[in-house]
């Protein structure tokens, strides 16, 4: 599934932060490109192996607690 | 008893309690060194000298009167300023959080202060922990140097003879980074052993708390103090507390050691190797059985790490980098602006790859009752340098090369010990880490103990 993802258009990364409600200026998101390559081509290994039905590794206890 | 800030934490409690030092002394010693090396140093945010010198004169006049209280009973220590201690601020040495004051105090800080701990300071951190350079704060072996972070202060105060003991956190190797290019001992615990509540988070599932000590018997000592289930830290495991200090000496004959094939010796500064490698046939000379392991999953270990903290920390800090966003750093600034973007599709990936991780370890581990290797891929690096240059001609950058050979036991949640096994010909510590089982904090801490007795680095301090 994977494909290599390069956010590397300041244009994109403003749109991406305007999702994020986060104010980014064009001229900050230039600046953010380098940073958001290295992520993306981290988490890009995400996909490399067969997550299946594997569930999260989530901590959440129901028990109710004084 | 002139020299008593050049003794273990262990040796210094011995004289408390026999009443041949008394706890209003040496709380003075350790302050006079602090304030002494600070211009140097600076490894302080705040120093408490009066509460420090208040909870000196209690402990004295509780040993005094025969209810000695244990180990930690008038030491002083130090926190990282992370934690909370009630009316004072809990900067995270940030311009962002100058004016948060805490209101209780943080579950360690409470545990500390019920053993009879002296607090004298909070130390510095990198930004928010969010860092592994801690550009406060200089390495005590030599100043042109990083003491490591994000526990920098912290490392350099115990390497310095400041106090016994500071409290460090851990979320990619914040504790064994500091206590390996400083030149102390630092433990991480199993994730959930030791309380949480009320320090500052940087990624809630890889968060650890835990102690940067002199020697290994010391920080045996504080896990005792620290262990145990909270139910206001919703990651705390209610699980039994072990003793820690009953198989401290019993030596390693008879265990087994994994030494990684692949990962943990990749791109290595020759001396740290040879260091390393030293010490694994060191406790091979005294009993242990060693054999090679290949580590899982290991070309995944970033991602699961970055996958999970950087949108953790992004979502802490959410309202505050809309508030104050020219207050943080640029190096935290960016990357808080980074991890807003990374999709939750990606986190819930970096989660569910964490699952498959702990299965795959669990099974690596089998008959094993540690794995061993380097602590730190090198010994630290100049304040000014960004990256490292390896012998192949790739350059690394200085935060992930820090951060790859103590993550894994972040992600994977398991405890790990960073423990002093040699010096550069410059100088500067090299370090070995010990991988335990869940929960078994005892054992690591009995081999690291085991290497520890036949190669006593804690003696030797720096010169300031």
């Amino acid at each position: 599934m994977s494909q290599r993802r390069h956010p590397s258009d300041p244009a994109l990364l403003e749109a991406a932060a305007r999702l994020a409600n986060l104010p980014l200026s064009r001229e900050r998101a230039a600046q953010l490109v380098p940073a958001m390559d290295g992520v993306f081509q981290m988490l890009d290994a995400l996909d490399q192996g067969a997550l299946g039905e594997t569930a999260p590794a989530f901590a959440f206890r129901a028990r109710w607690e004084a | 008893m002139s020299d008593a800030l050049q003794l273990s934490l262990r040796e210094v409690a011995g004289a408390l309690r026999e009443r041949k030092l008394s706890p209003v002394e040496l709380t003075r010693m350790s302050l006079e060194r602090i304030a002494a090396d600070e211009p140097k140093l600076n490894a302080f945010v705040r120093v408490t000298a009066d509460r420090a010198m208040a909870a000196a004169r209690q402990a004295e006049r509780e040993i005094l009167a025969g209810q000695w209280r244990g180990e930690l009973h008038g030491v002083p220590v130090a926190v990282k300023d992370l934690y909370d201690m009630a009316g004072l601020p809990t900067t995270c040495s940030s311009k962002v959080r100058h004016d948060h004051v805490a209101a209780v105090d943080s579950a360690c800080v409470a545990r500390l202060e019920q053993a009879g701990a002296v607090i004298v300071g909070k130390t510095h951190t990198h930004e928010f922990a969010y860092g592994i350079v801690t550009p406060t704060t200089g390495n005590p072996w030599n100043t042109a140097h990083i003491p490591g972070g994000s526990s920098g202060g912290s490392g350099a105060t115990v390497a310095a003879r400041g106090c016994f003991m500071a409290m460090g956190t851990d979320t990619g190797g914040s504790i064994r980074i500091p206590a390996a290019v400083c030149g102390t001992v630092g433990l991480k615990p199993t994730y959930g052993r030791v309380s949480r509540f009320g320090i500052a988070s940087l990624s809630w599932s890889l968060d650890h708390a835990g102690p940067l000590t002199r020697t290994v018997g010391d920080a045996a000592v504080t896990l005792a103090a620290l262990a145990g289930y909270d139910s206001r830290d919703p990651g705390s495991a209610d699980m039994p507390v072990g003793d820690y200090l009953a198989e401290l000496d019993l030596g390693v004959k008879g265990l087994r050691i994994g030494v990684p094939r692949n990962y943990f010796f990749d791109h290595i500064d020759p001396e740290v190797e040879r260091d390393v490698r030293d010490a694994i046939a060191r406790l091979k000379a005294e009993g242990a059985e060693i054999v090679d392991v290949e580590i899982p999953m290991a070309d995944r270990i970033m991602s699961v790490e970055f996958g999970l903290c950087m949108p953790e920390a992004s979502a802490y800090h959410q309202a505050m980098l809309r508030q104050r966003r020219d207050l943080y750093e640029e190096d935290v600034r960016t990357f808080l602006e980074t991890g807003e973007m990374i999709p939750a599709t990606d986190y819930i990936a970096a989660l569910r790859l964490r699952t498959q991780m702990q299965a795959a370890w669990k099974r690596m581990f089998d008959g094993l009752d540690a794995v061993i290797g380097p602590a730190v891929p090198s010994p630290a690096t100049r304040r000014d340098q960004l990256a490292v240059k390896w012998p192949d001609g790739t350059e690394e950058p200085v935060a992930p090369l820090f951060i790859r050979l103590s993550a894994p036991a972040n992600v994977i949640g398991l405890p790990s010990i960073a423990v002093p096994c040699g010096f550069t010909a410059s100088g500067l510590p090299t370090s070995f880490q010990a991988i335990g089982r869940p929960f078994h904090e005892a054992r690591i801490m009995r081999i690291a103990r085991a290497y520890e007795r036949t190669a006593d680095w804690s003696s030797r301090a720096p010169k300031l």
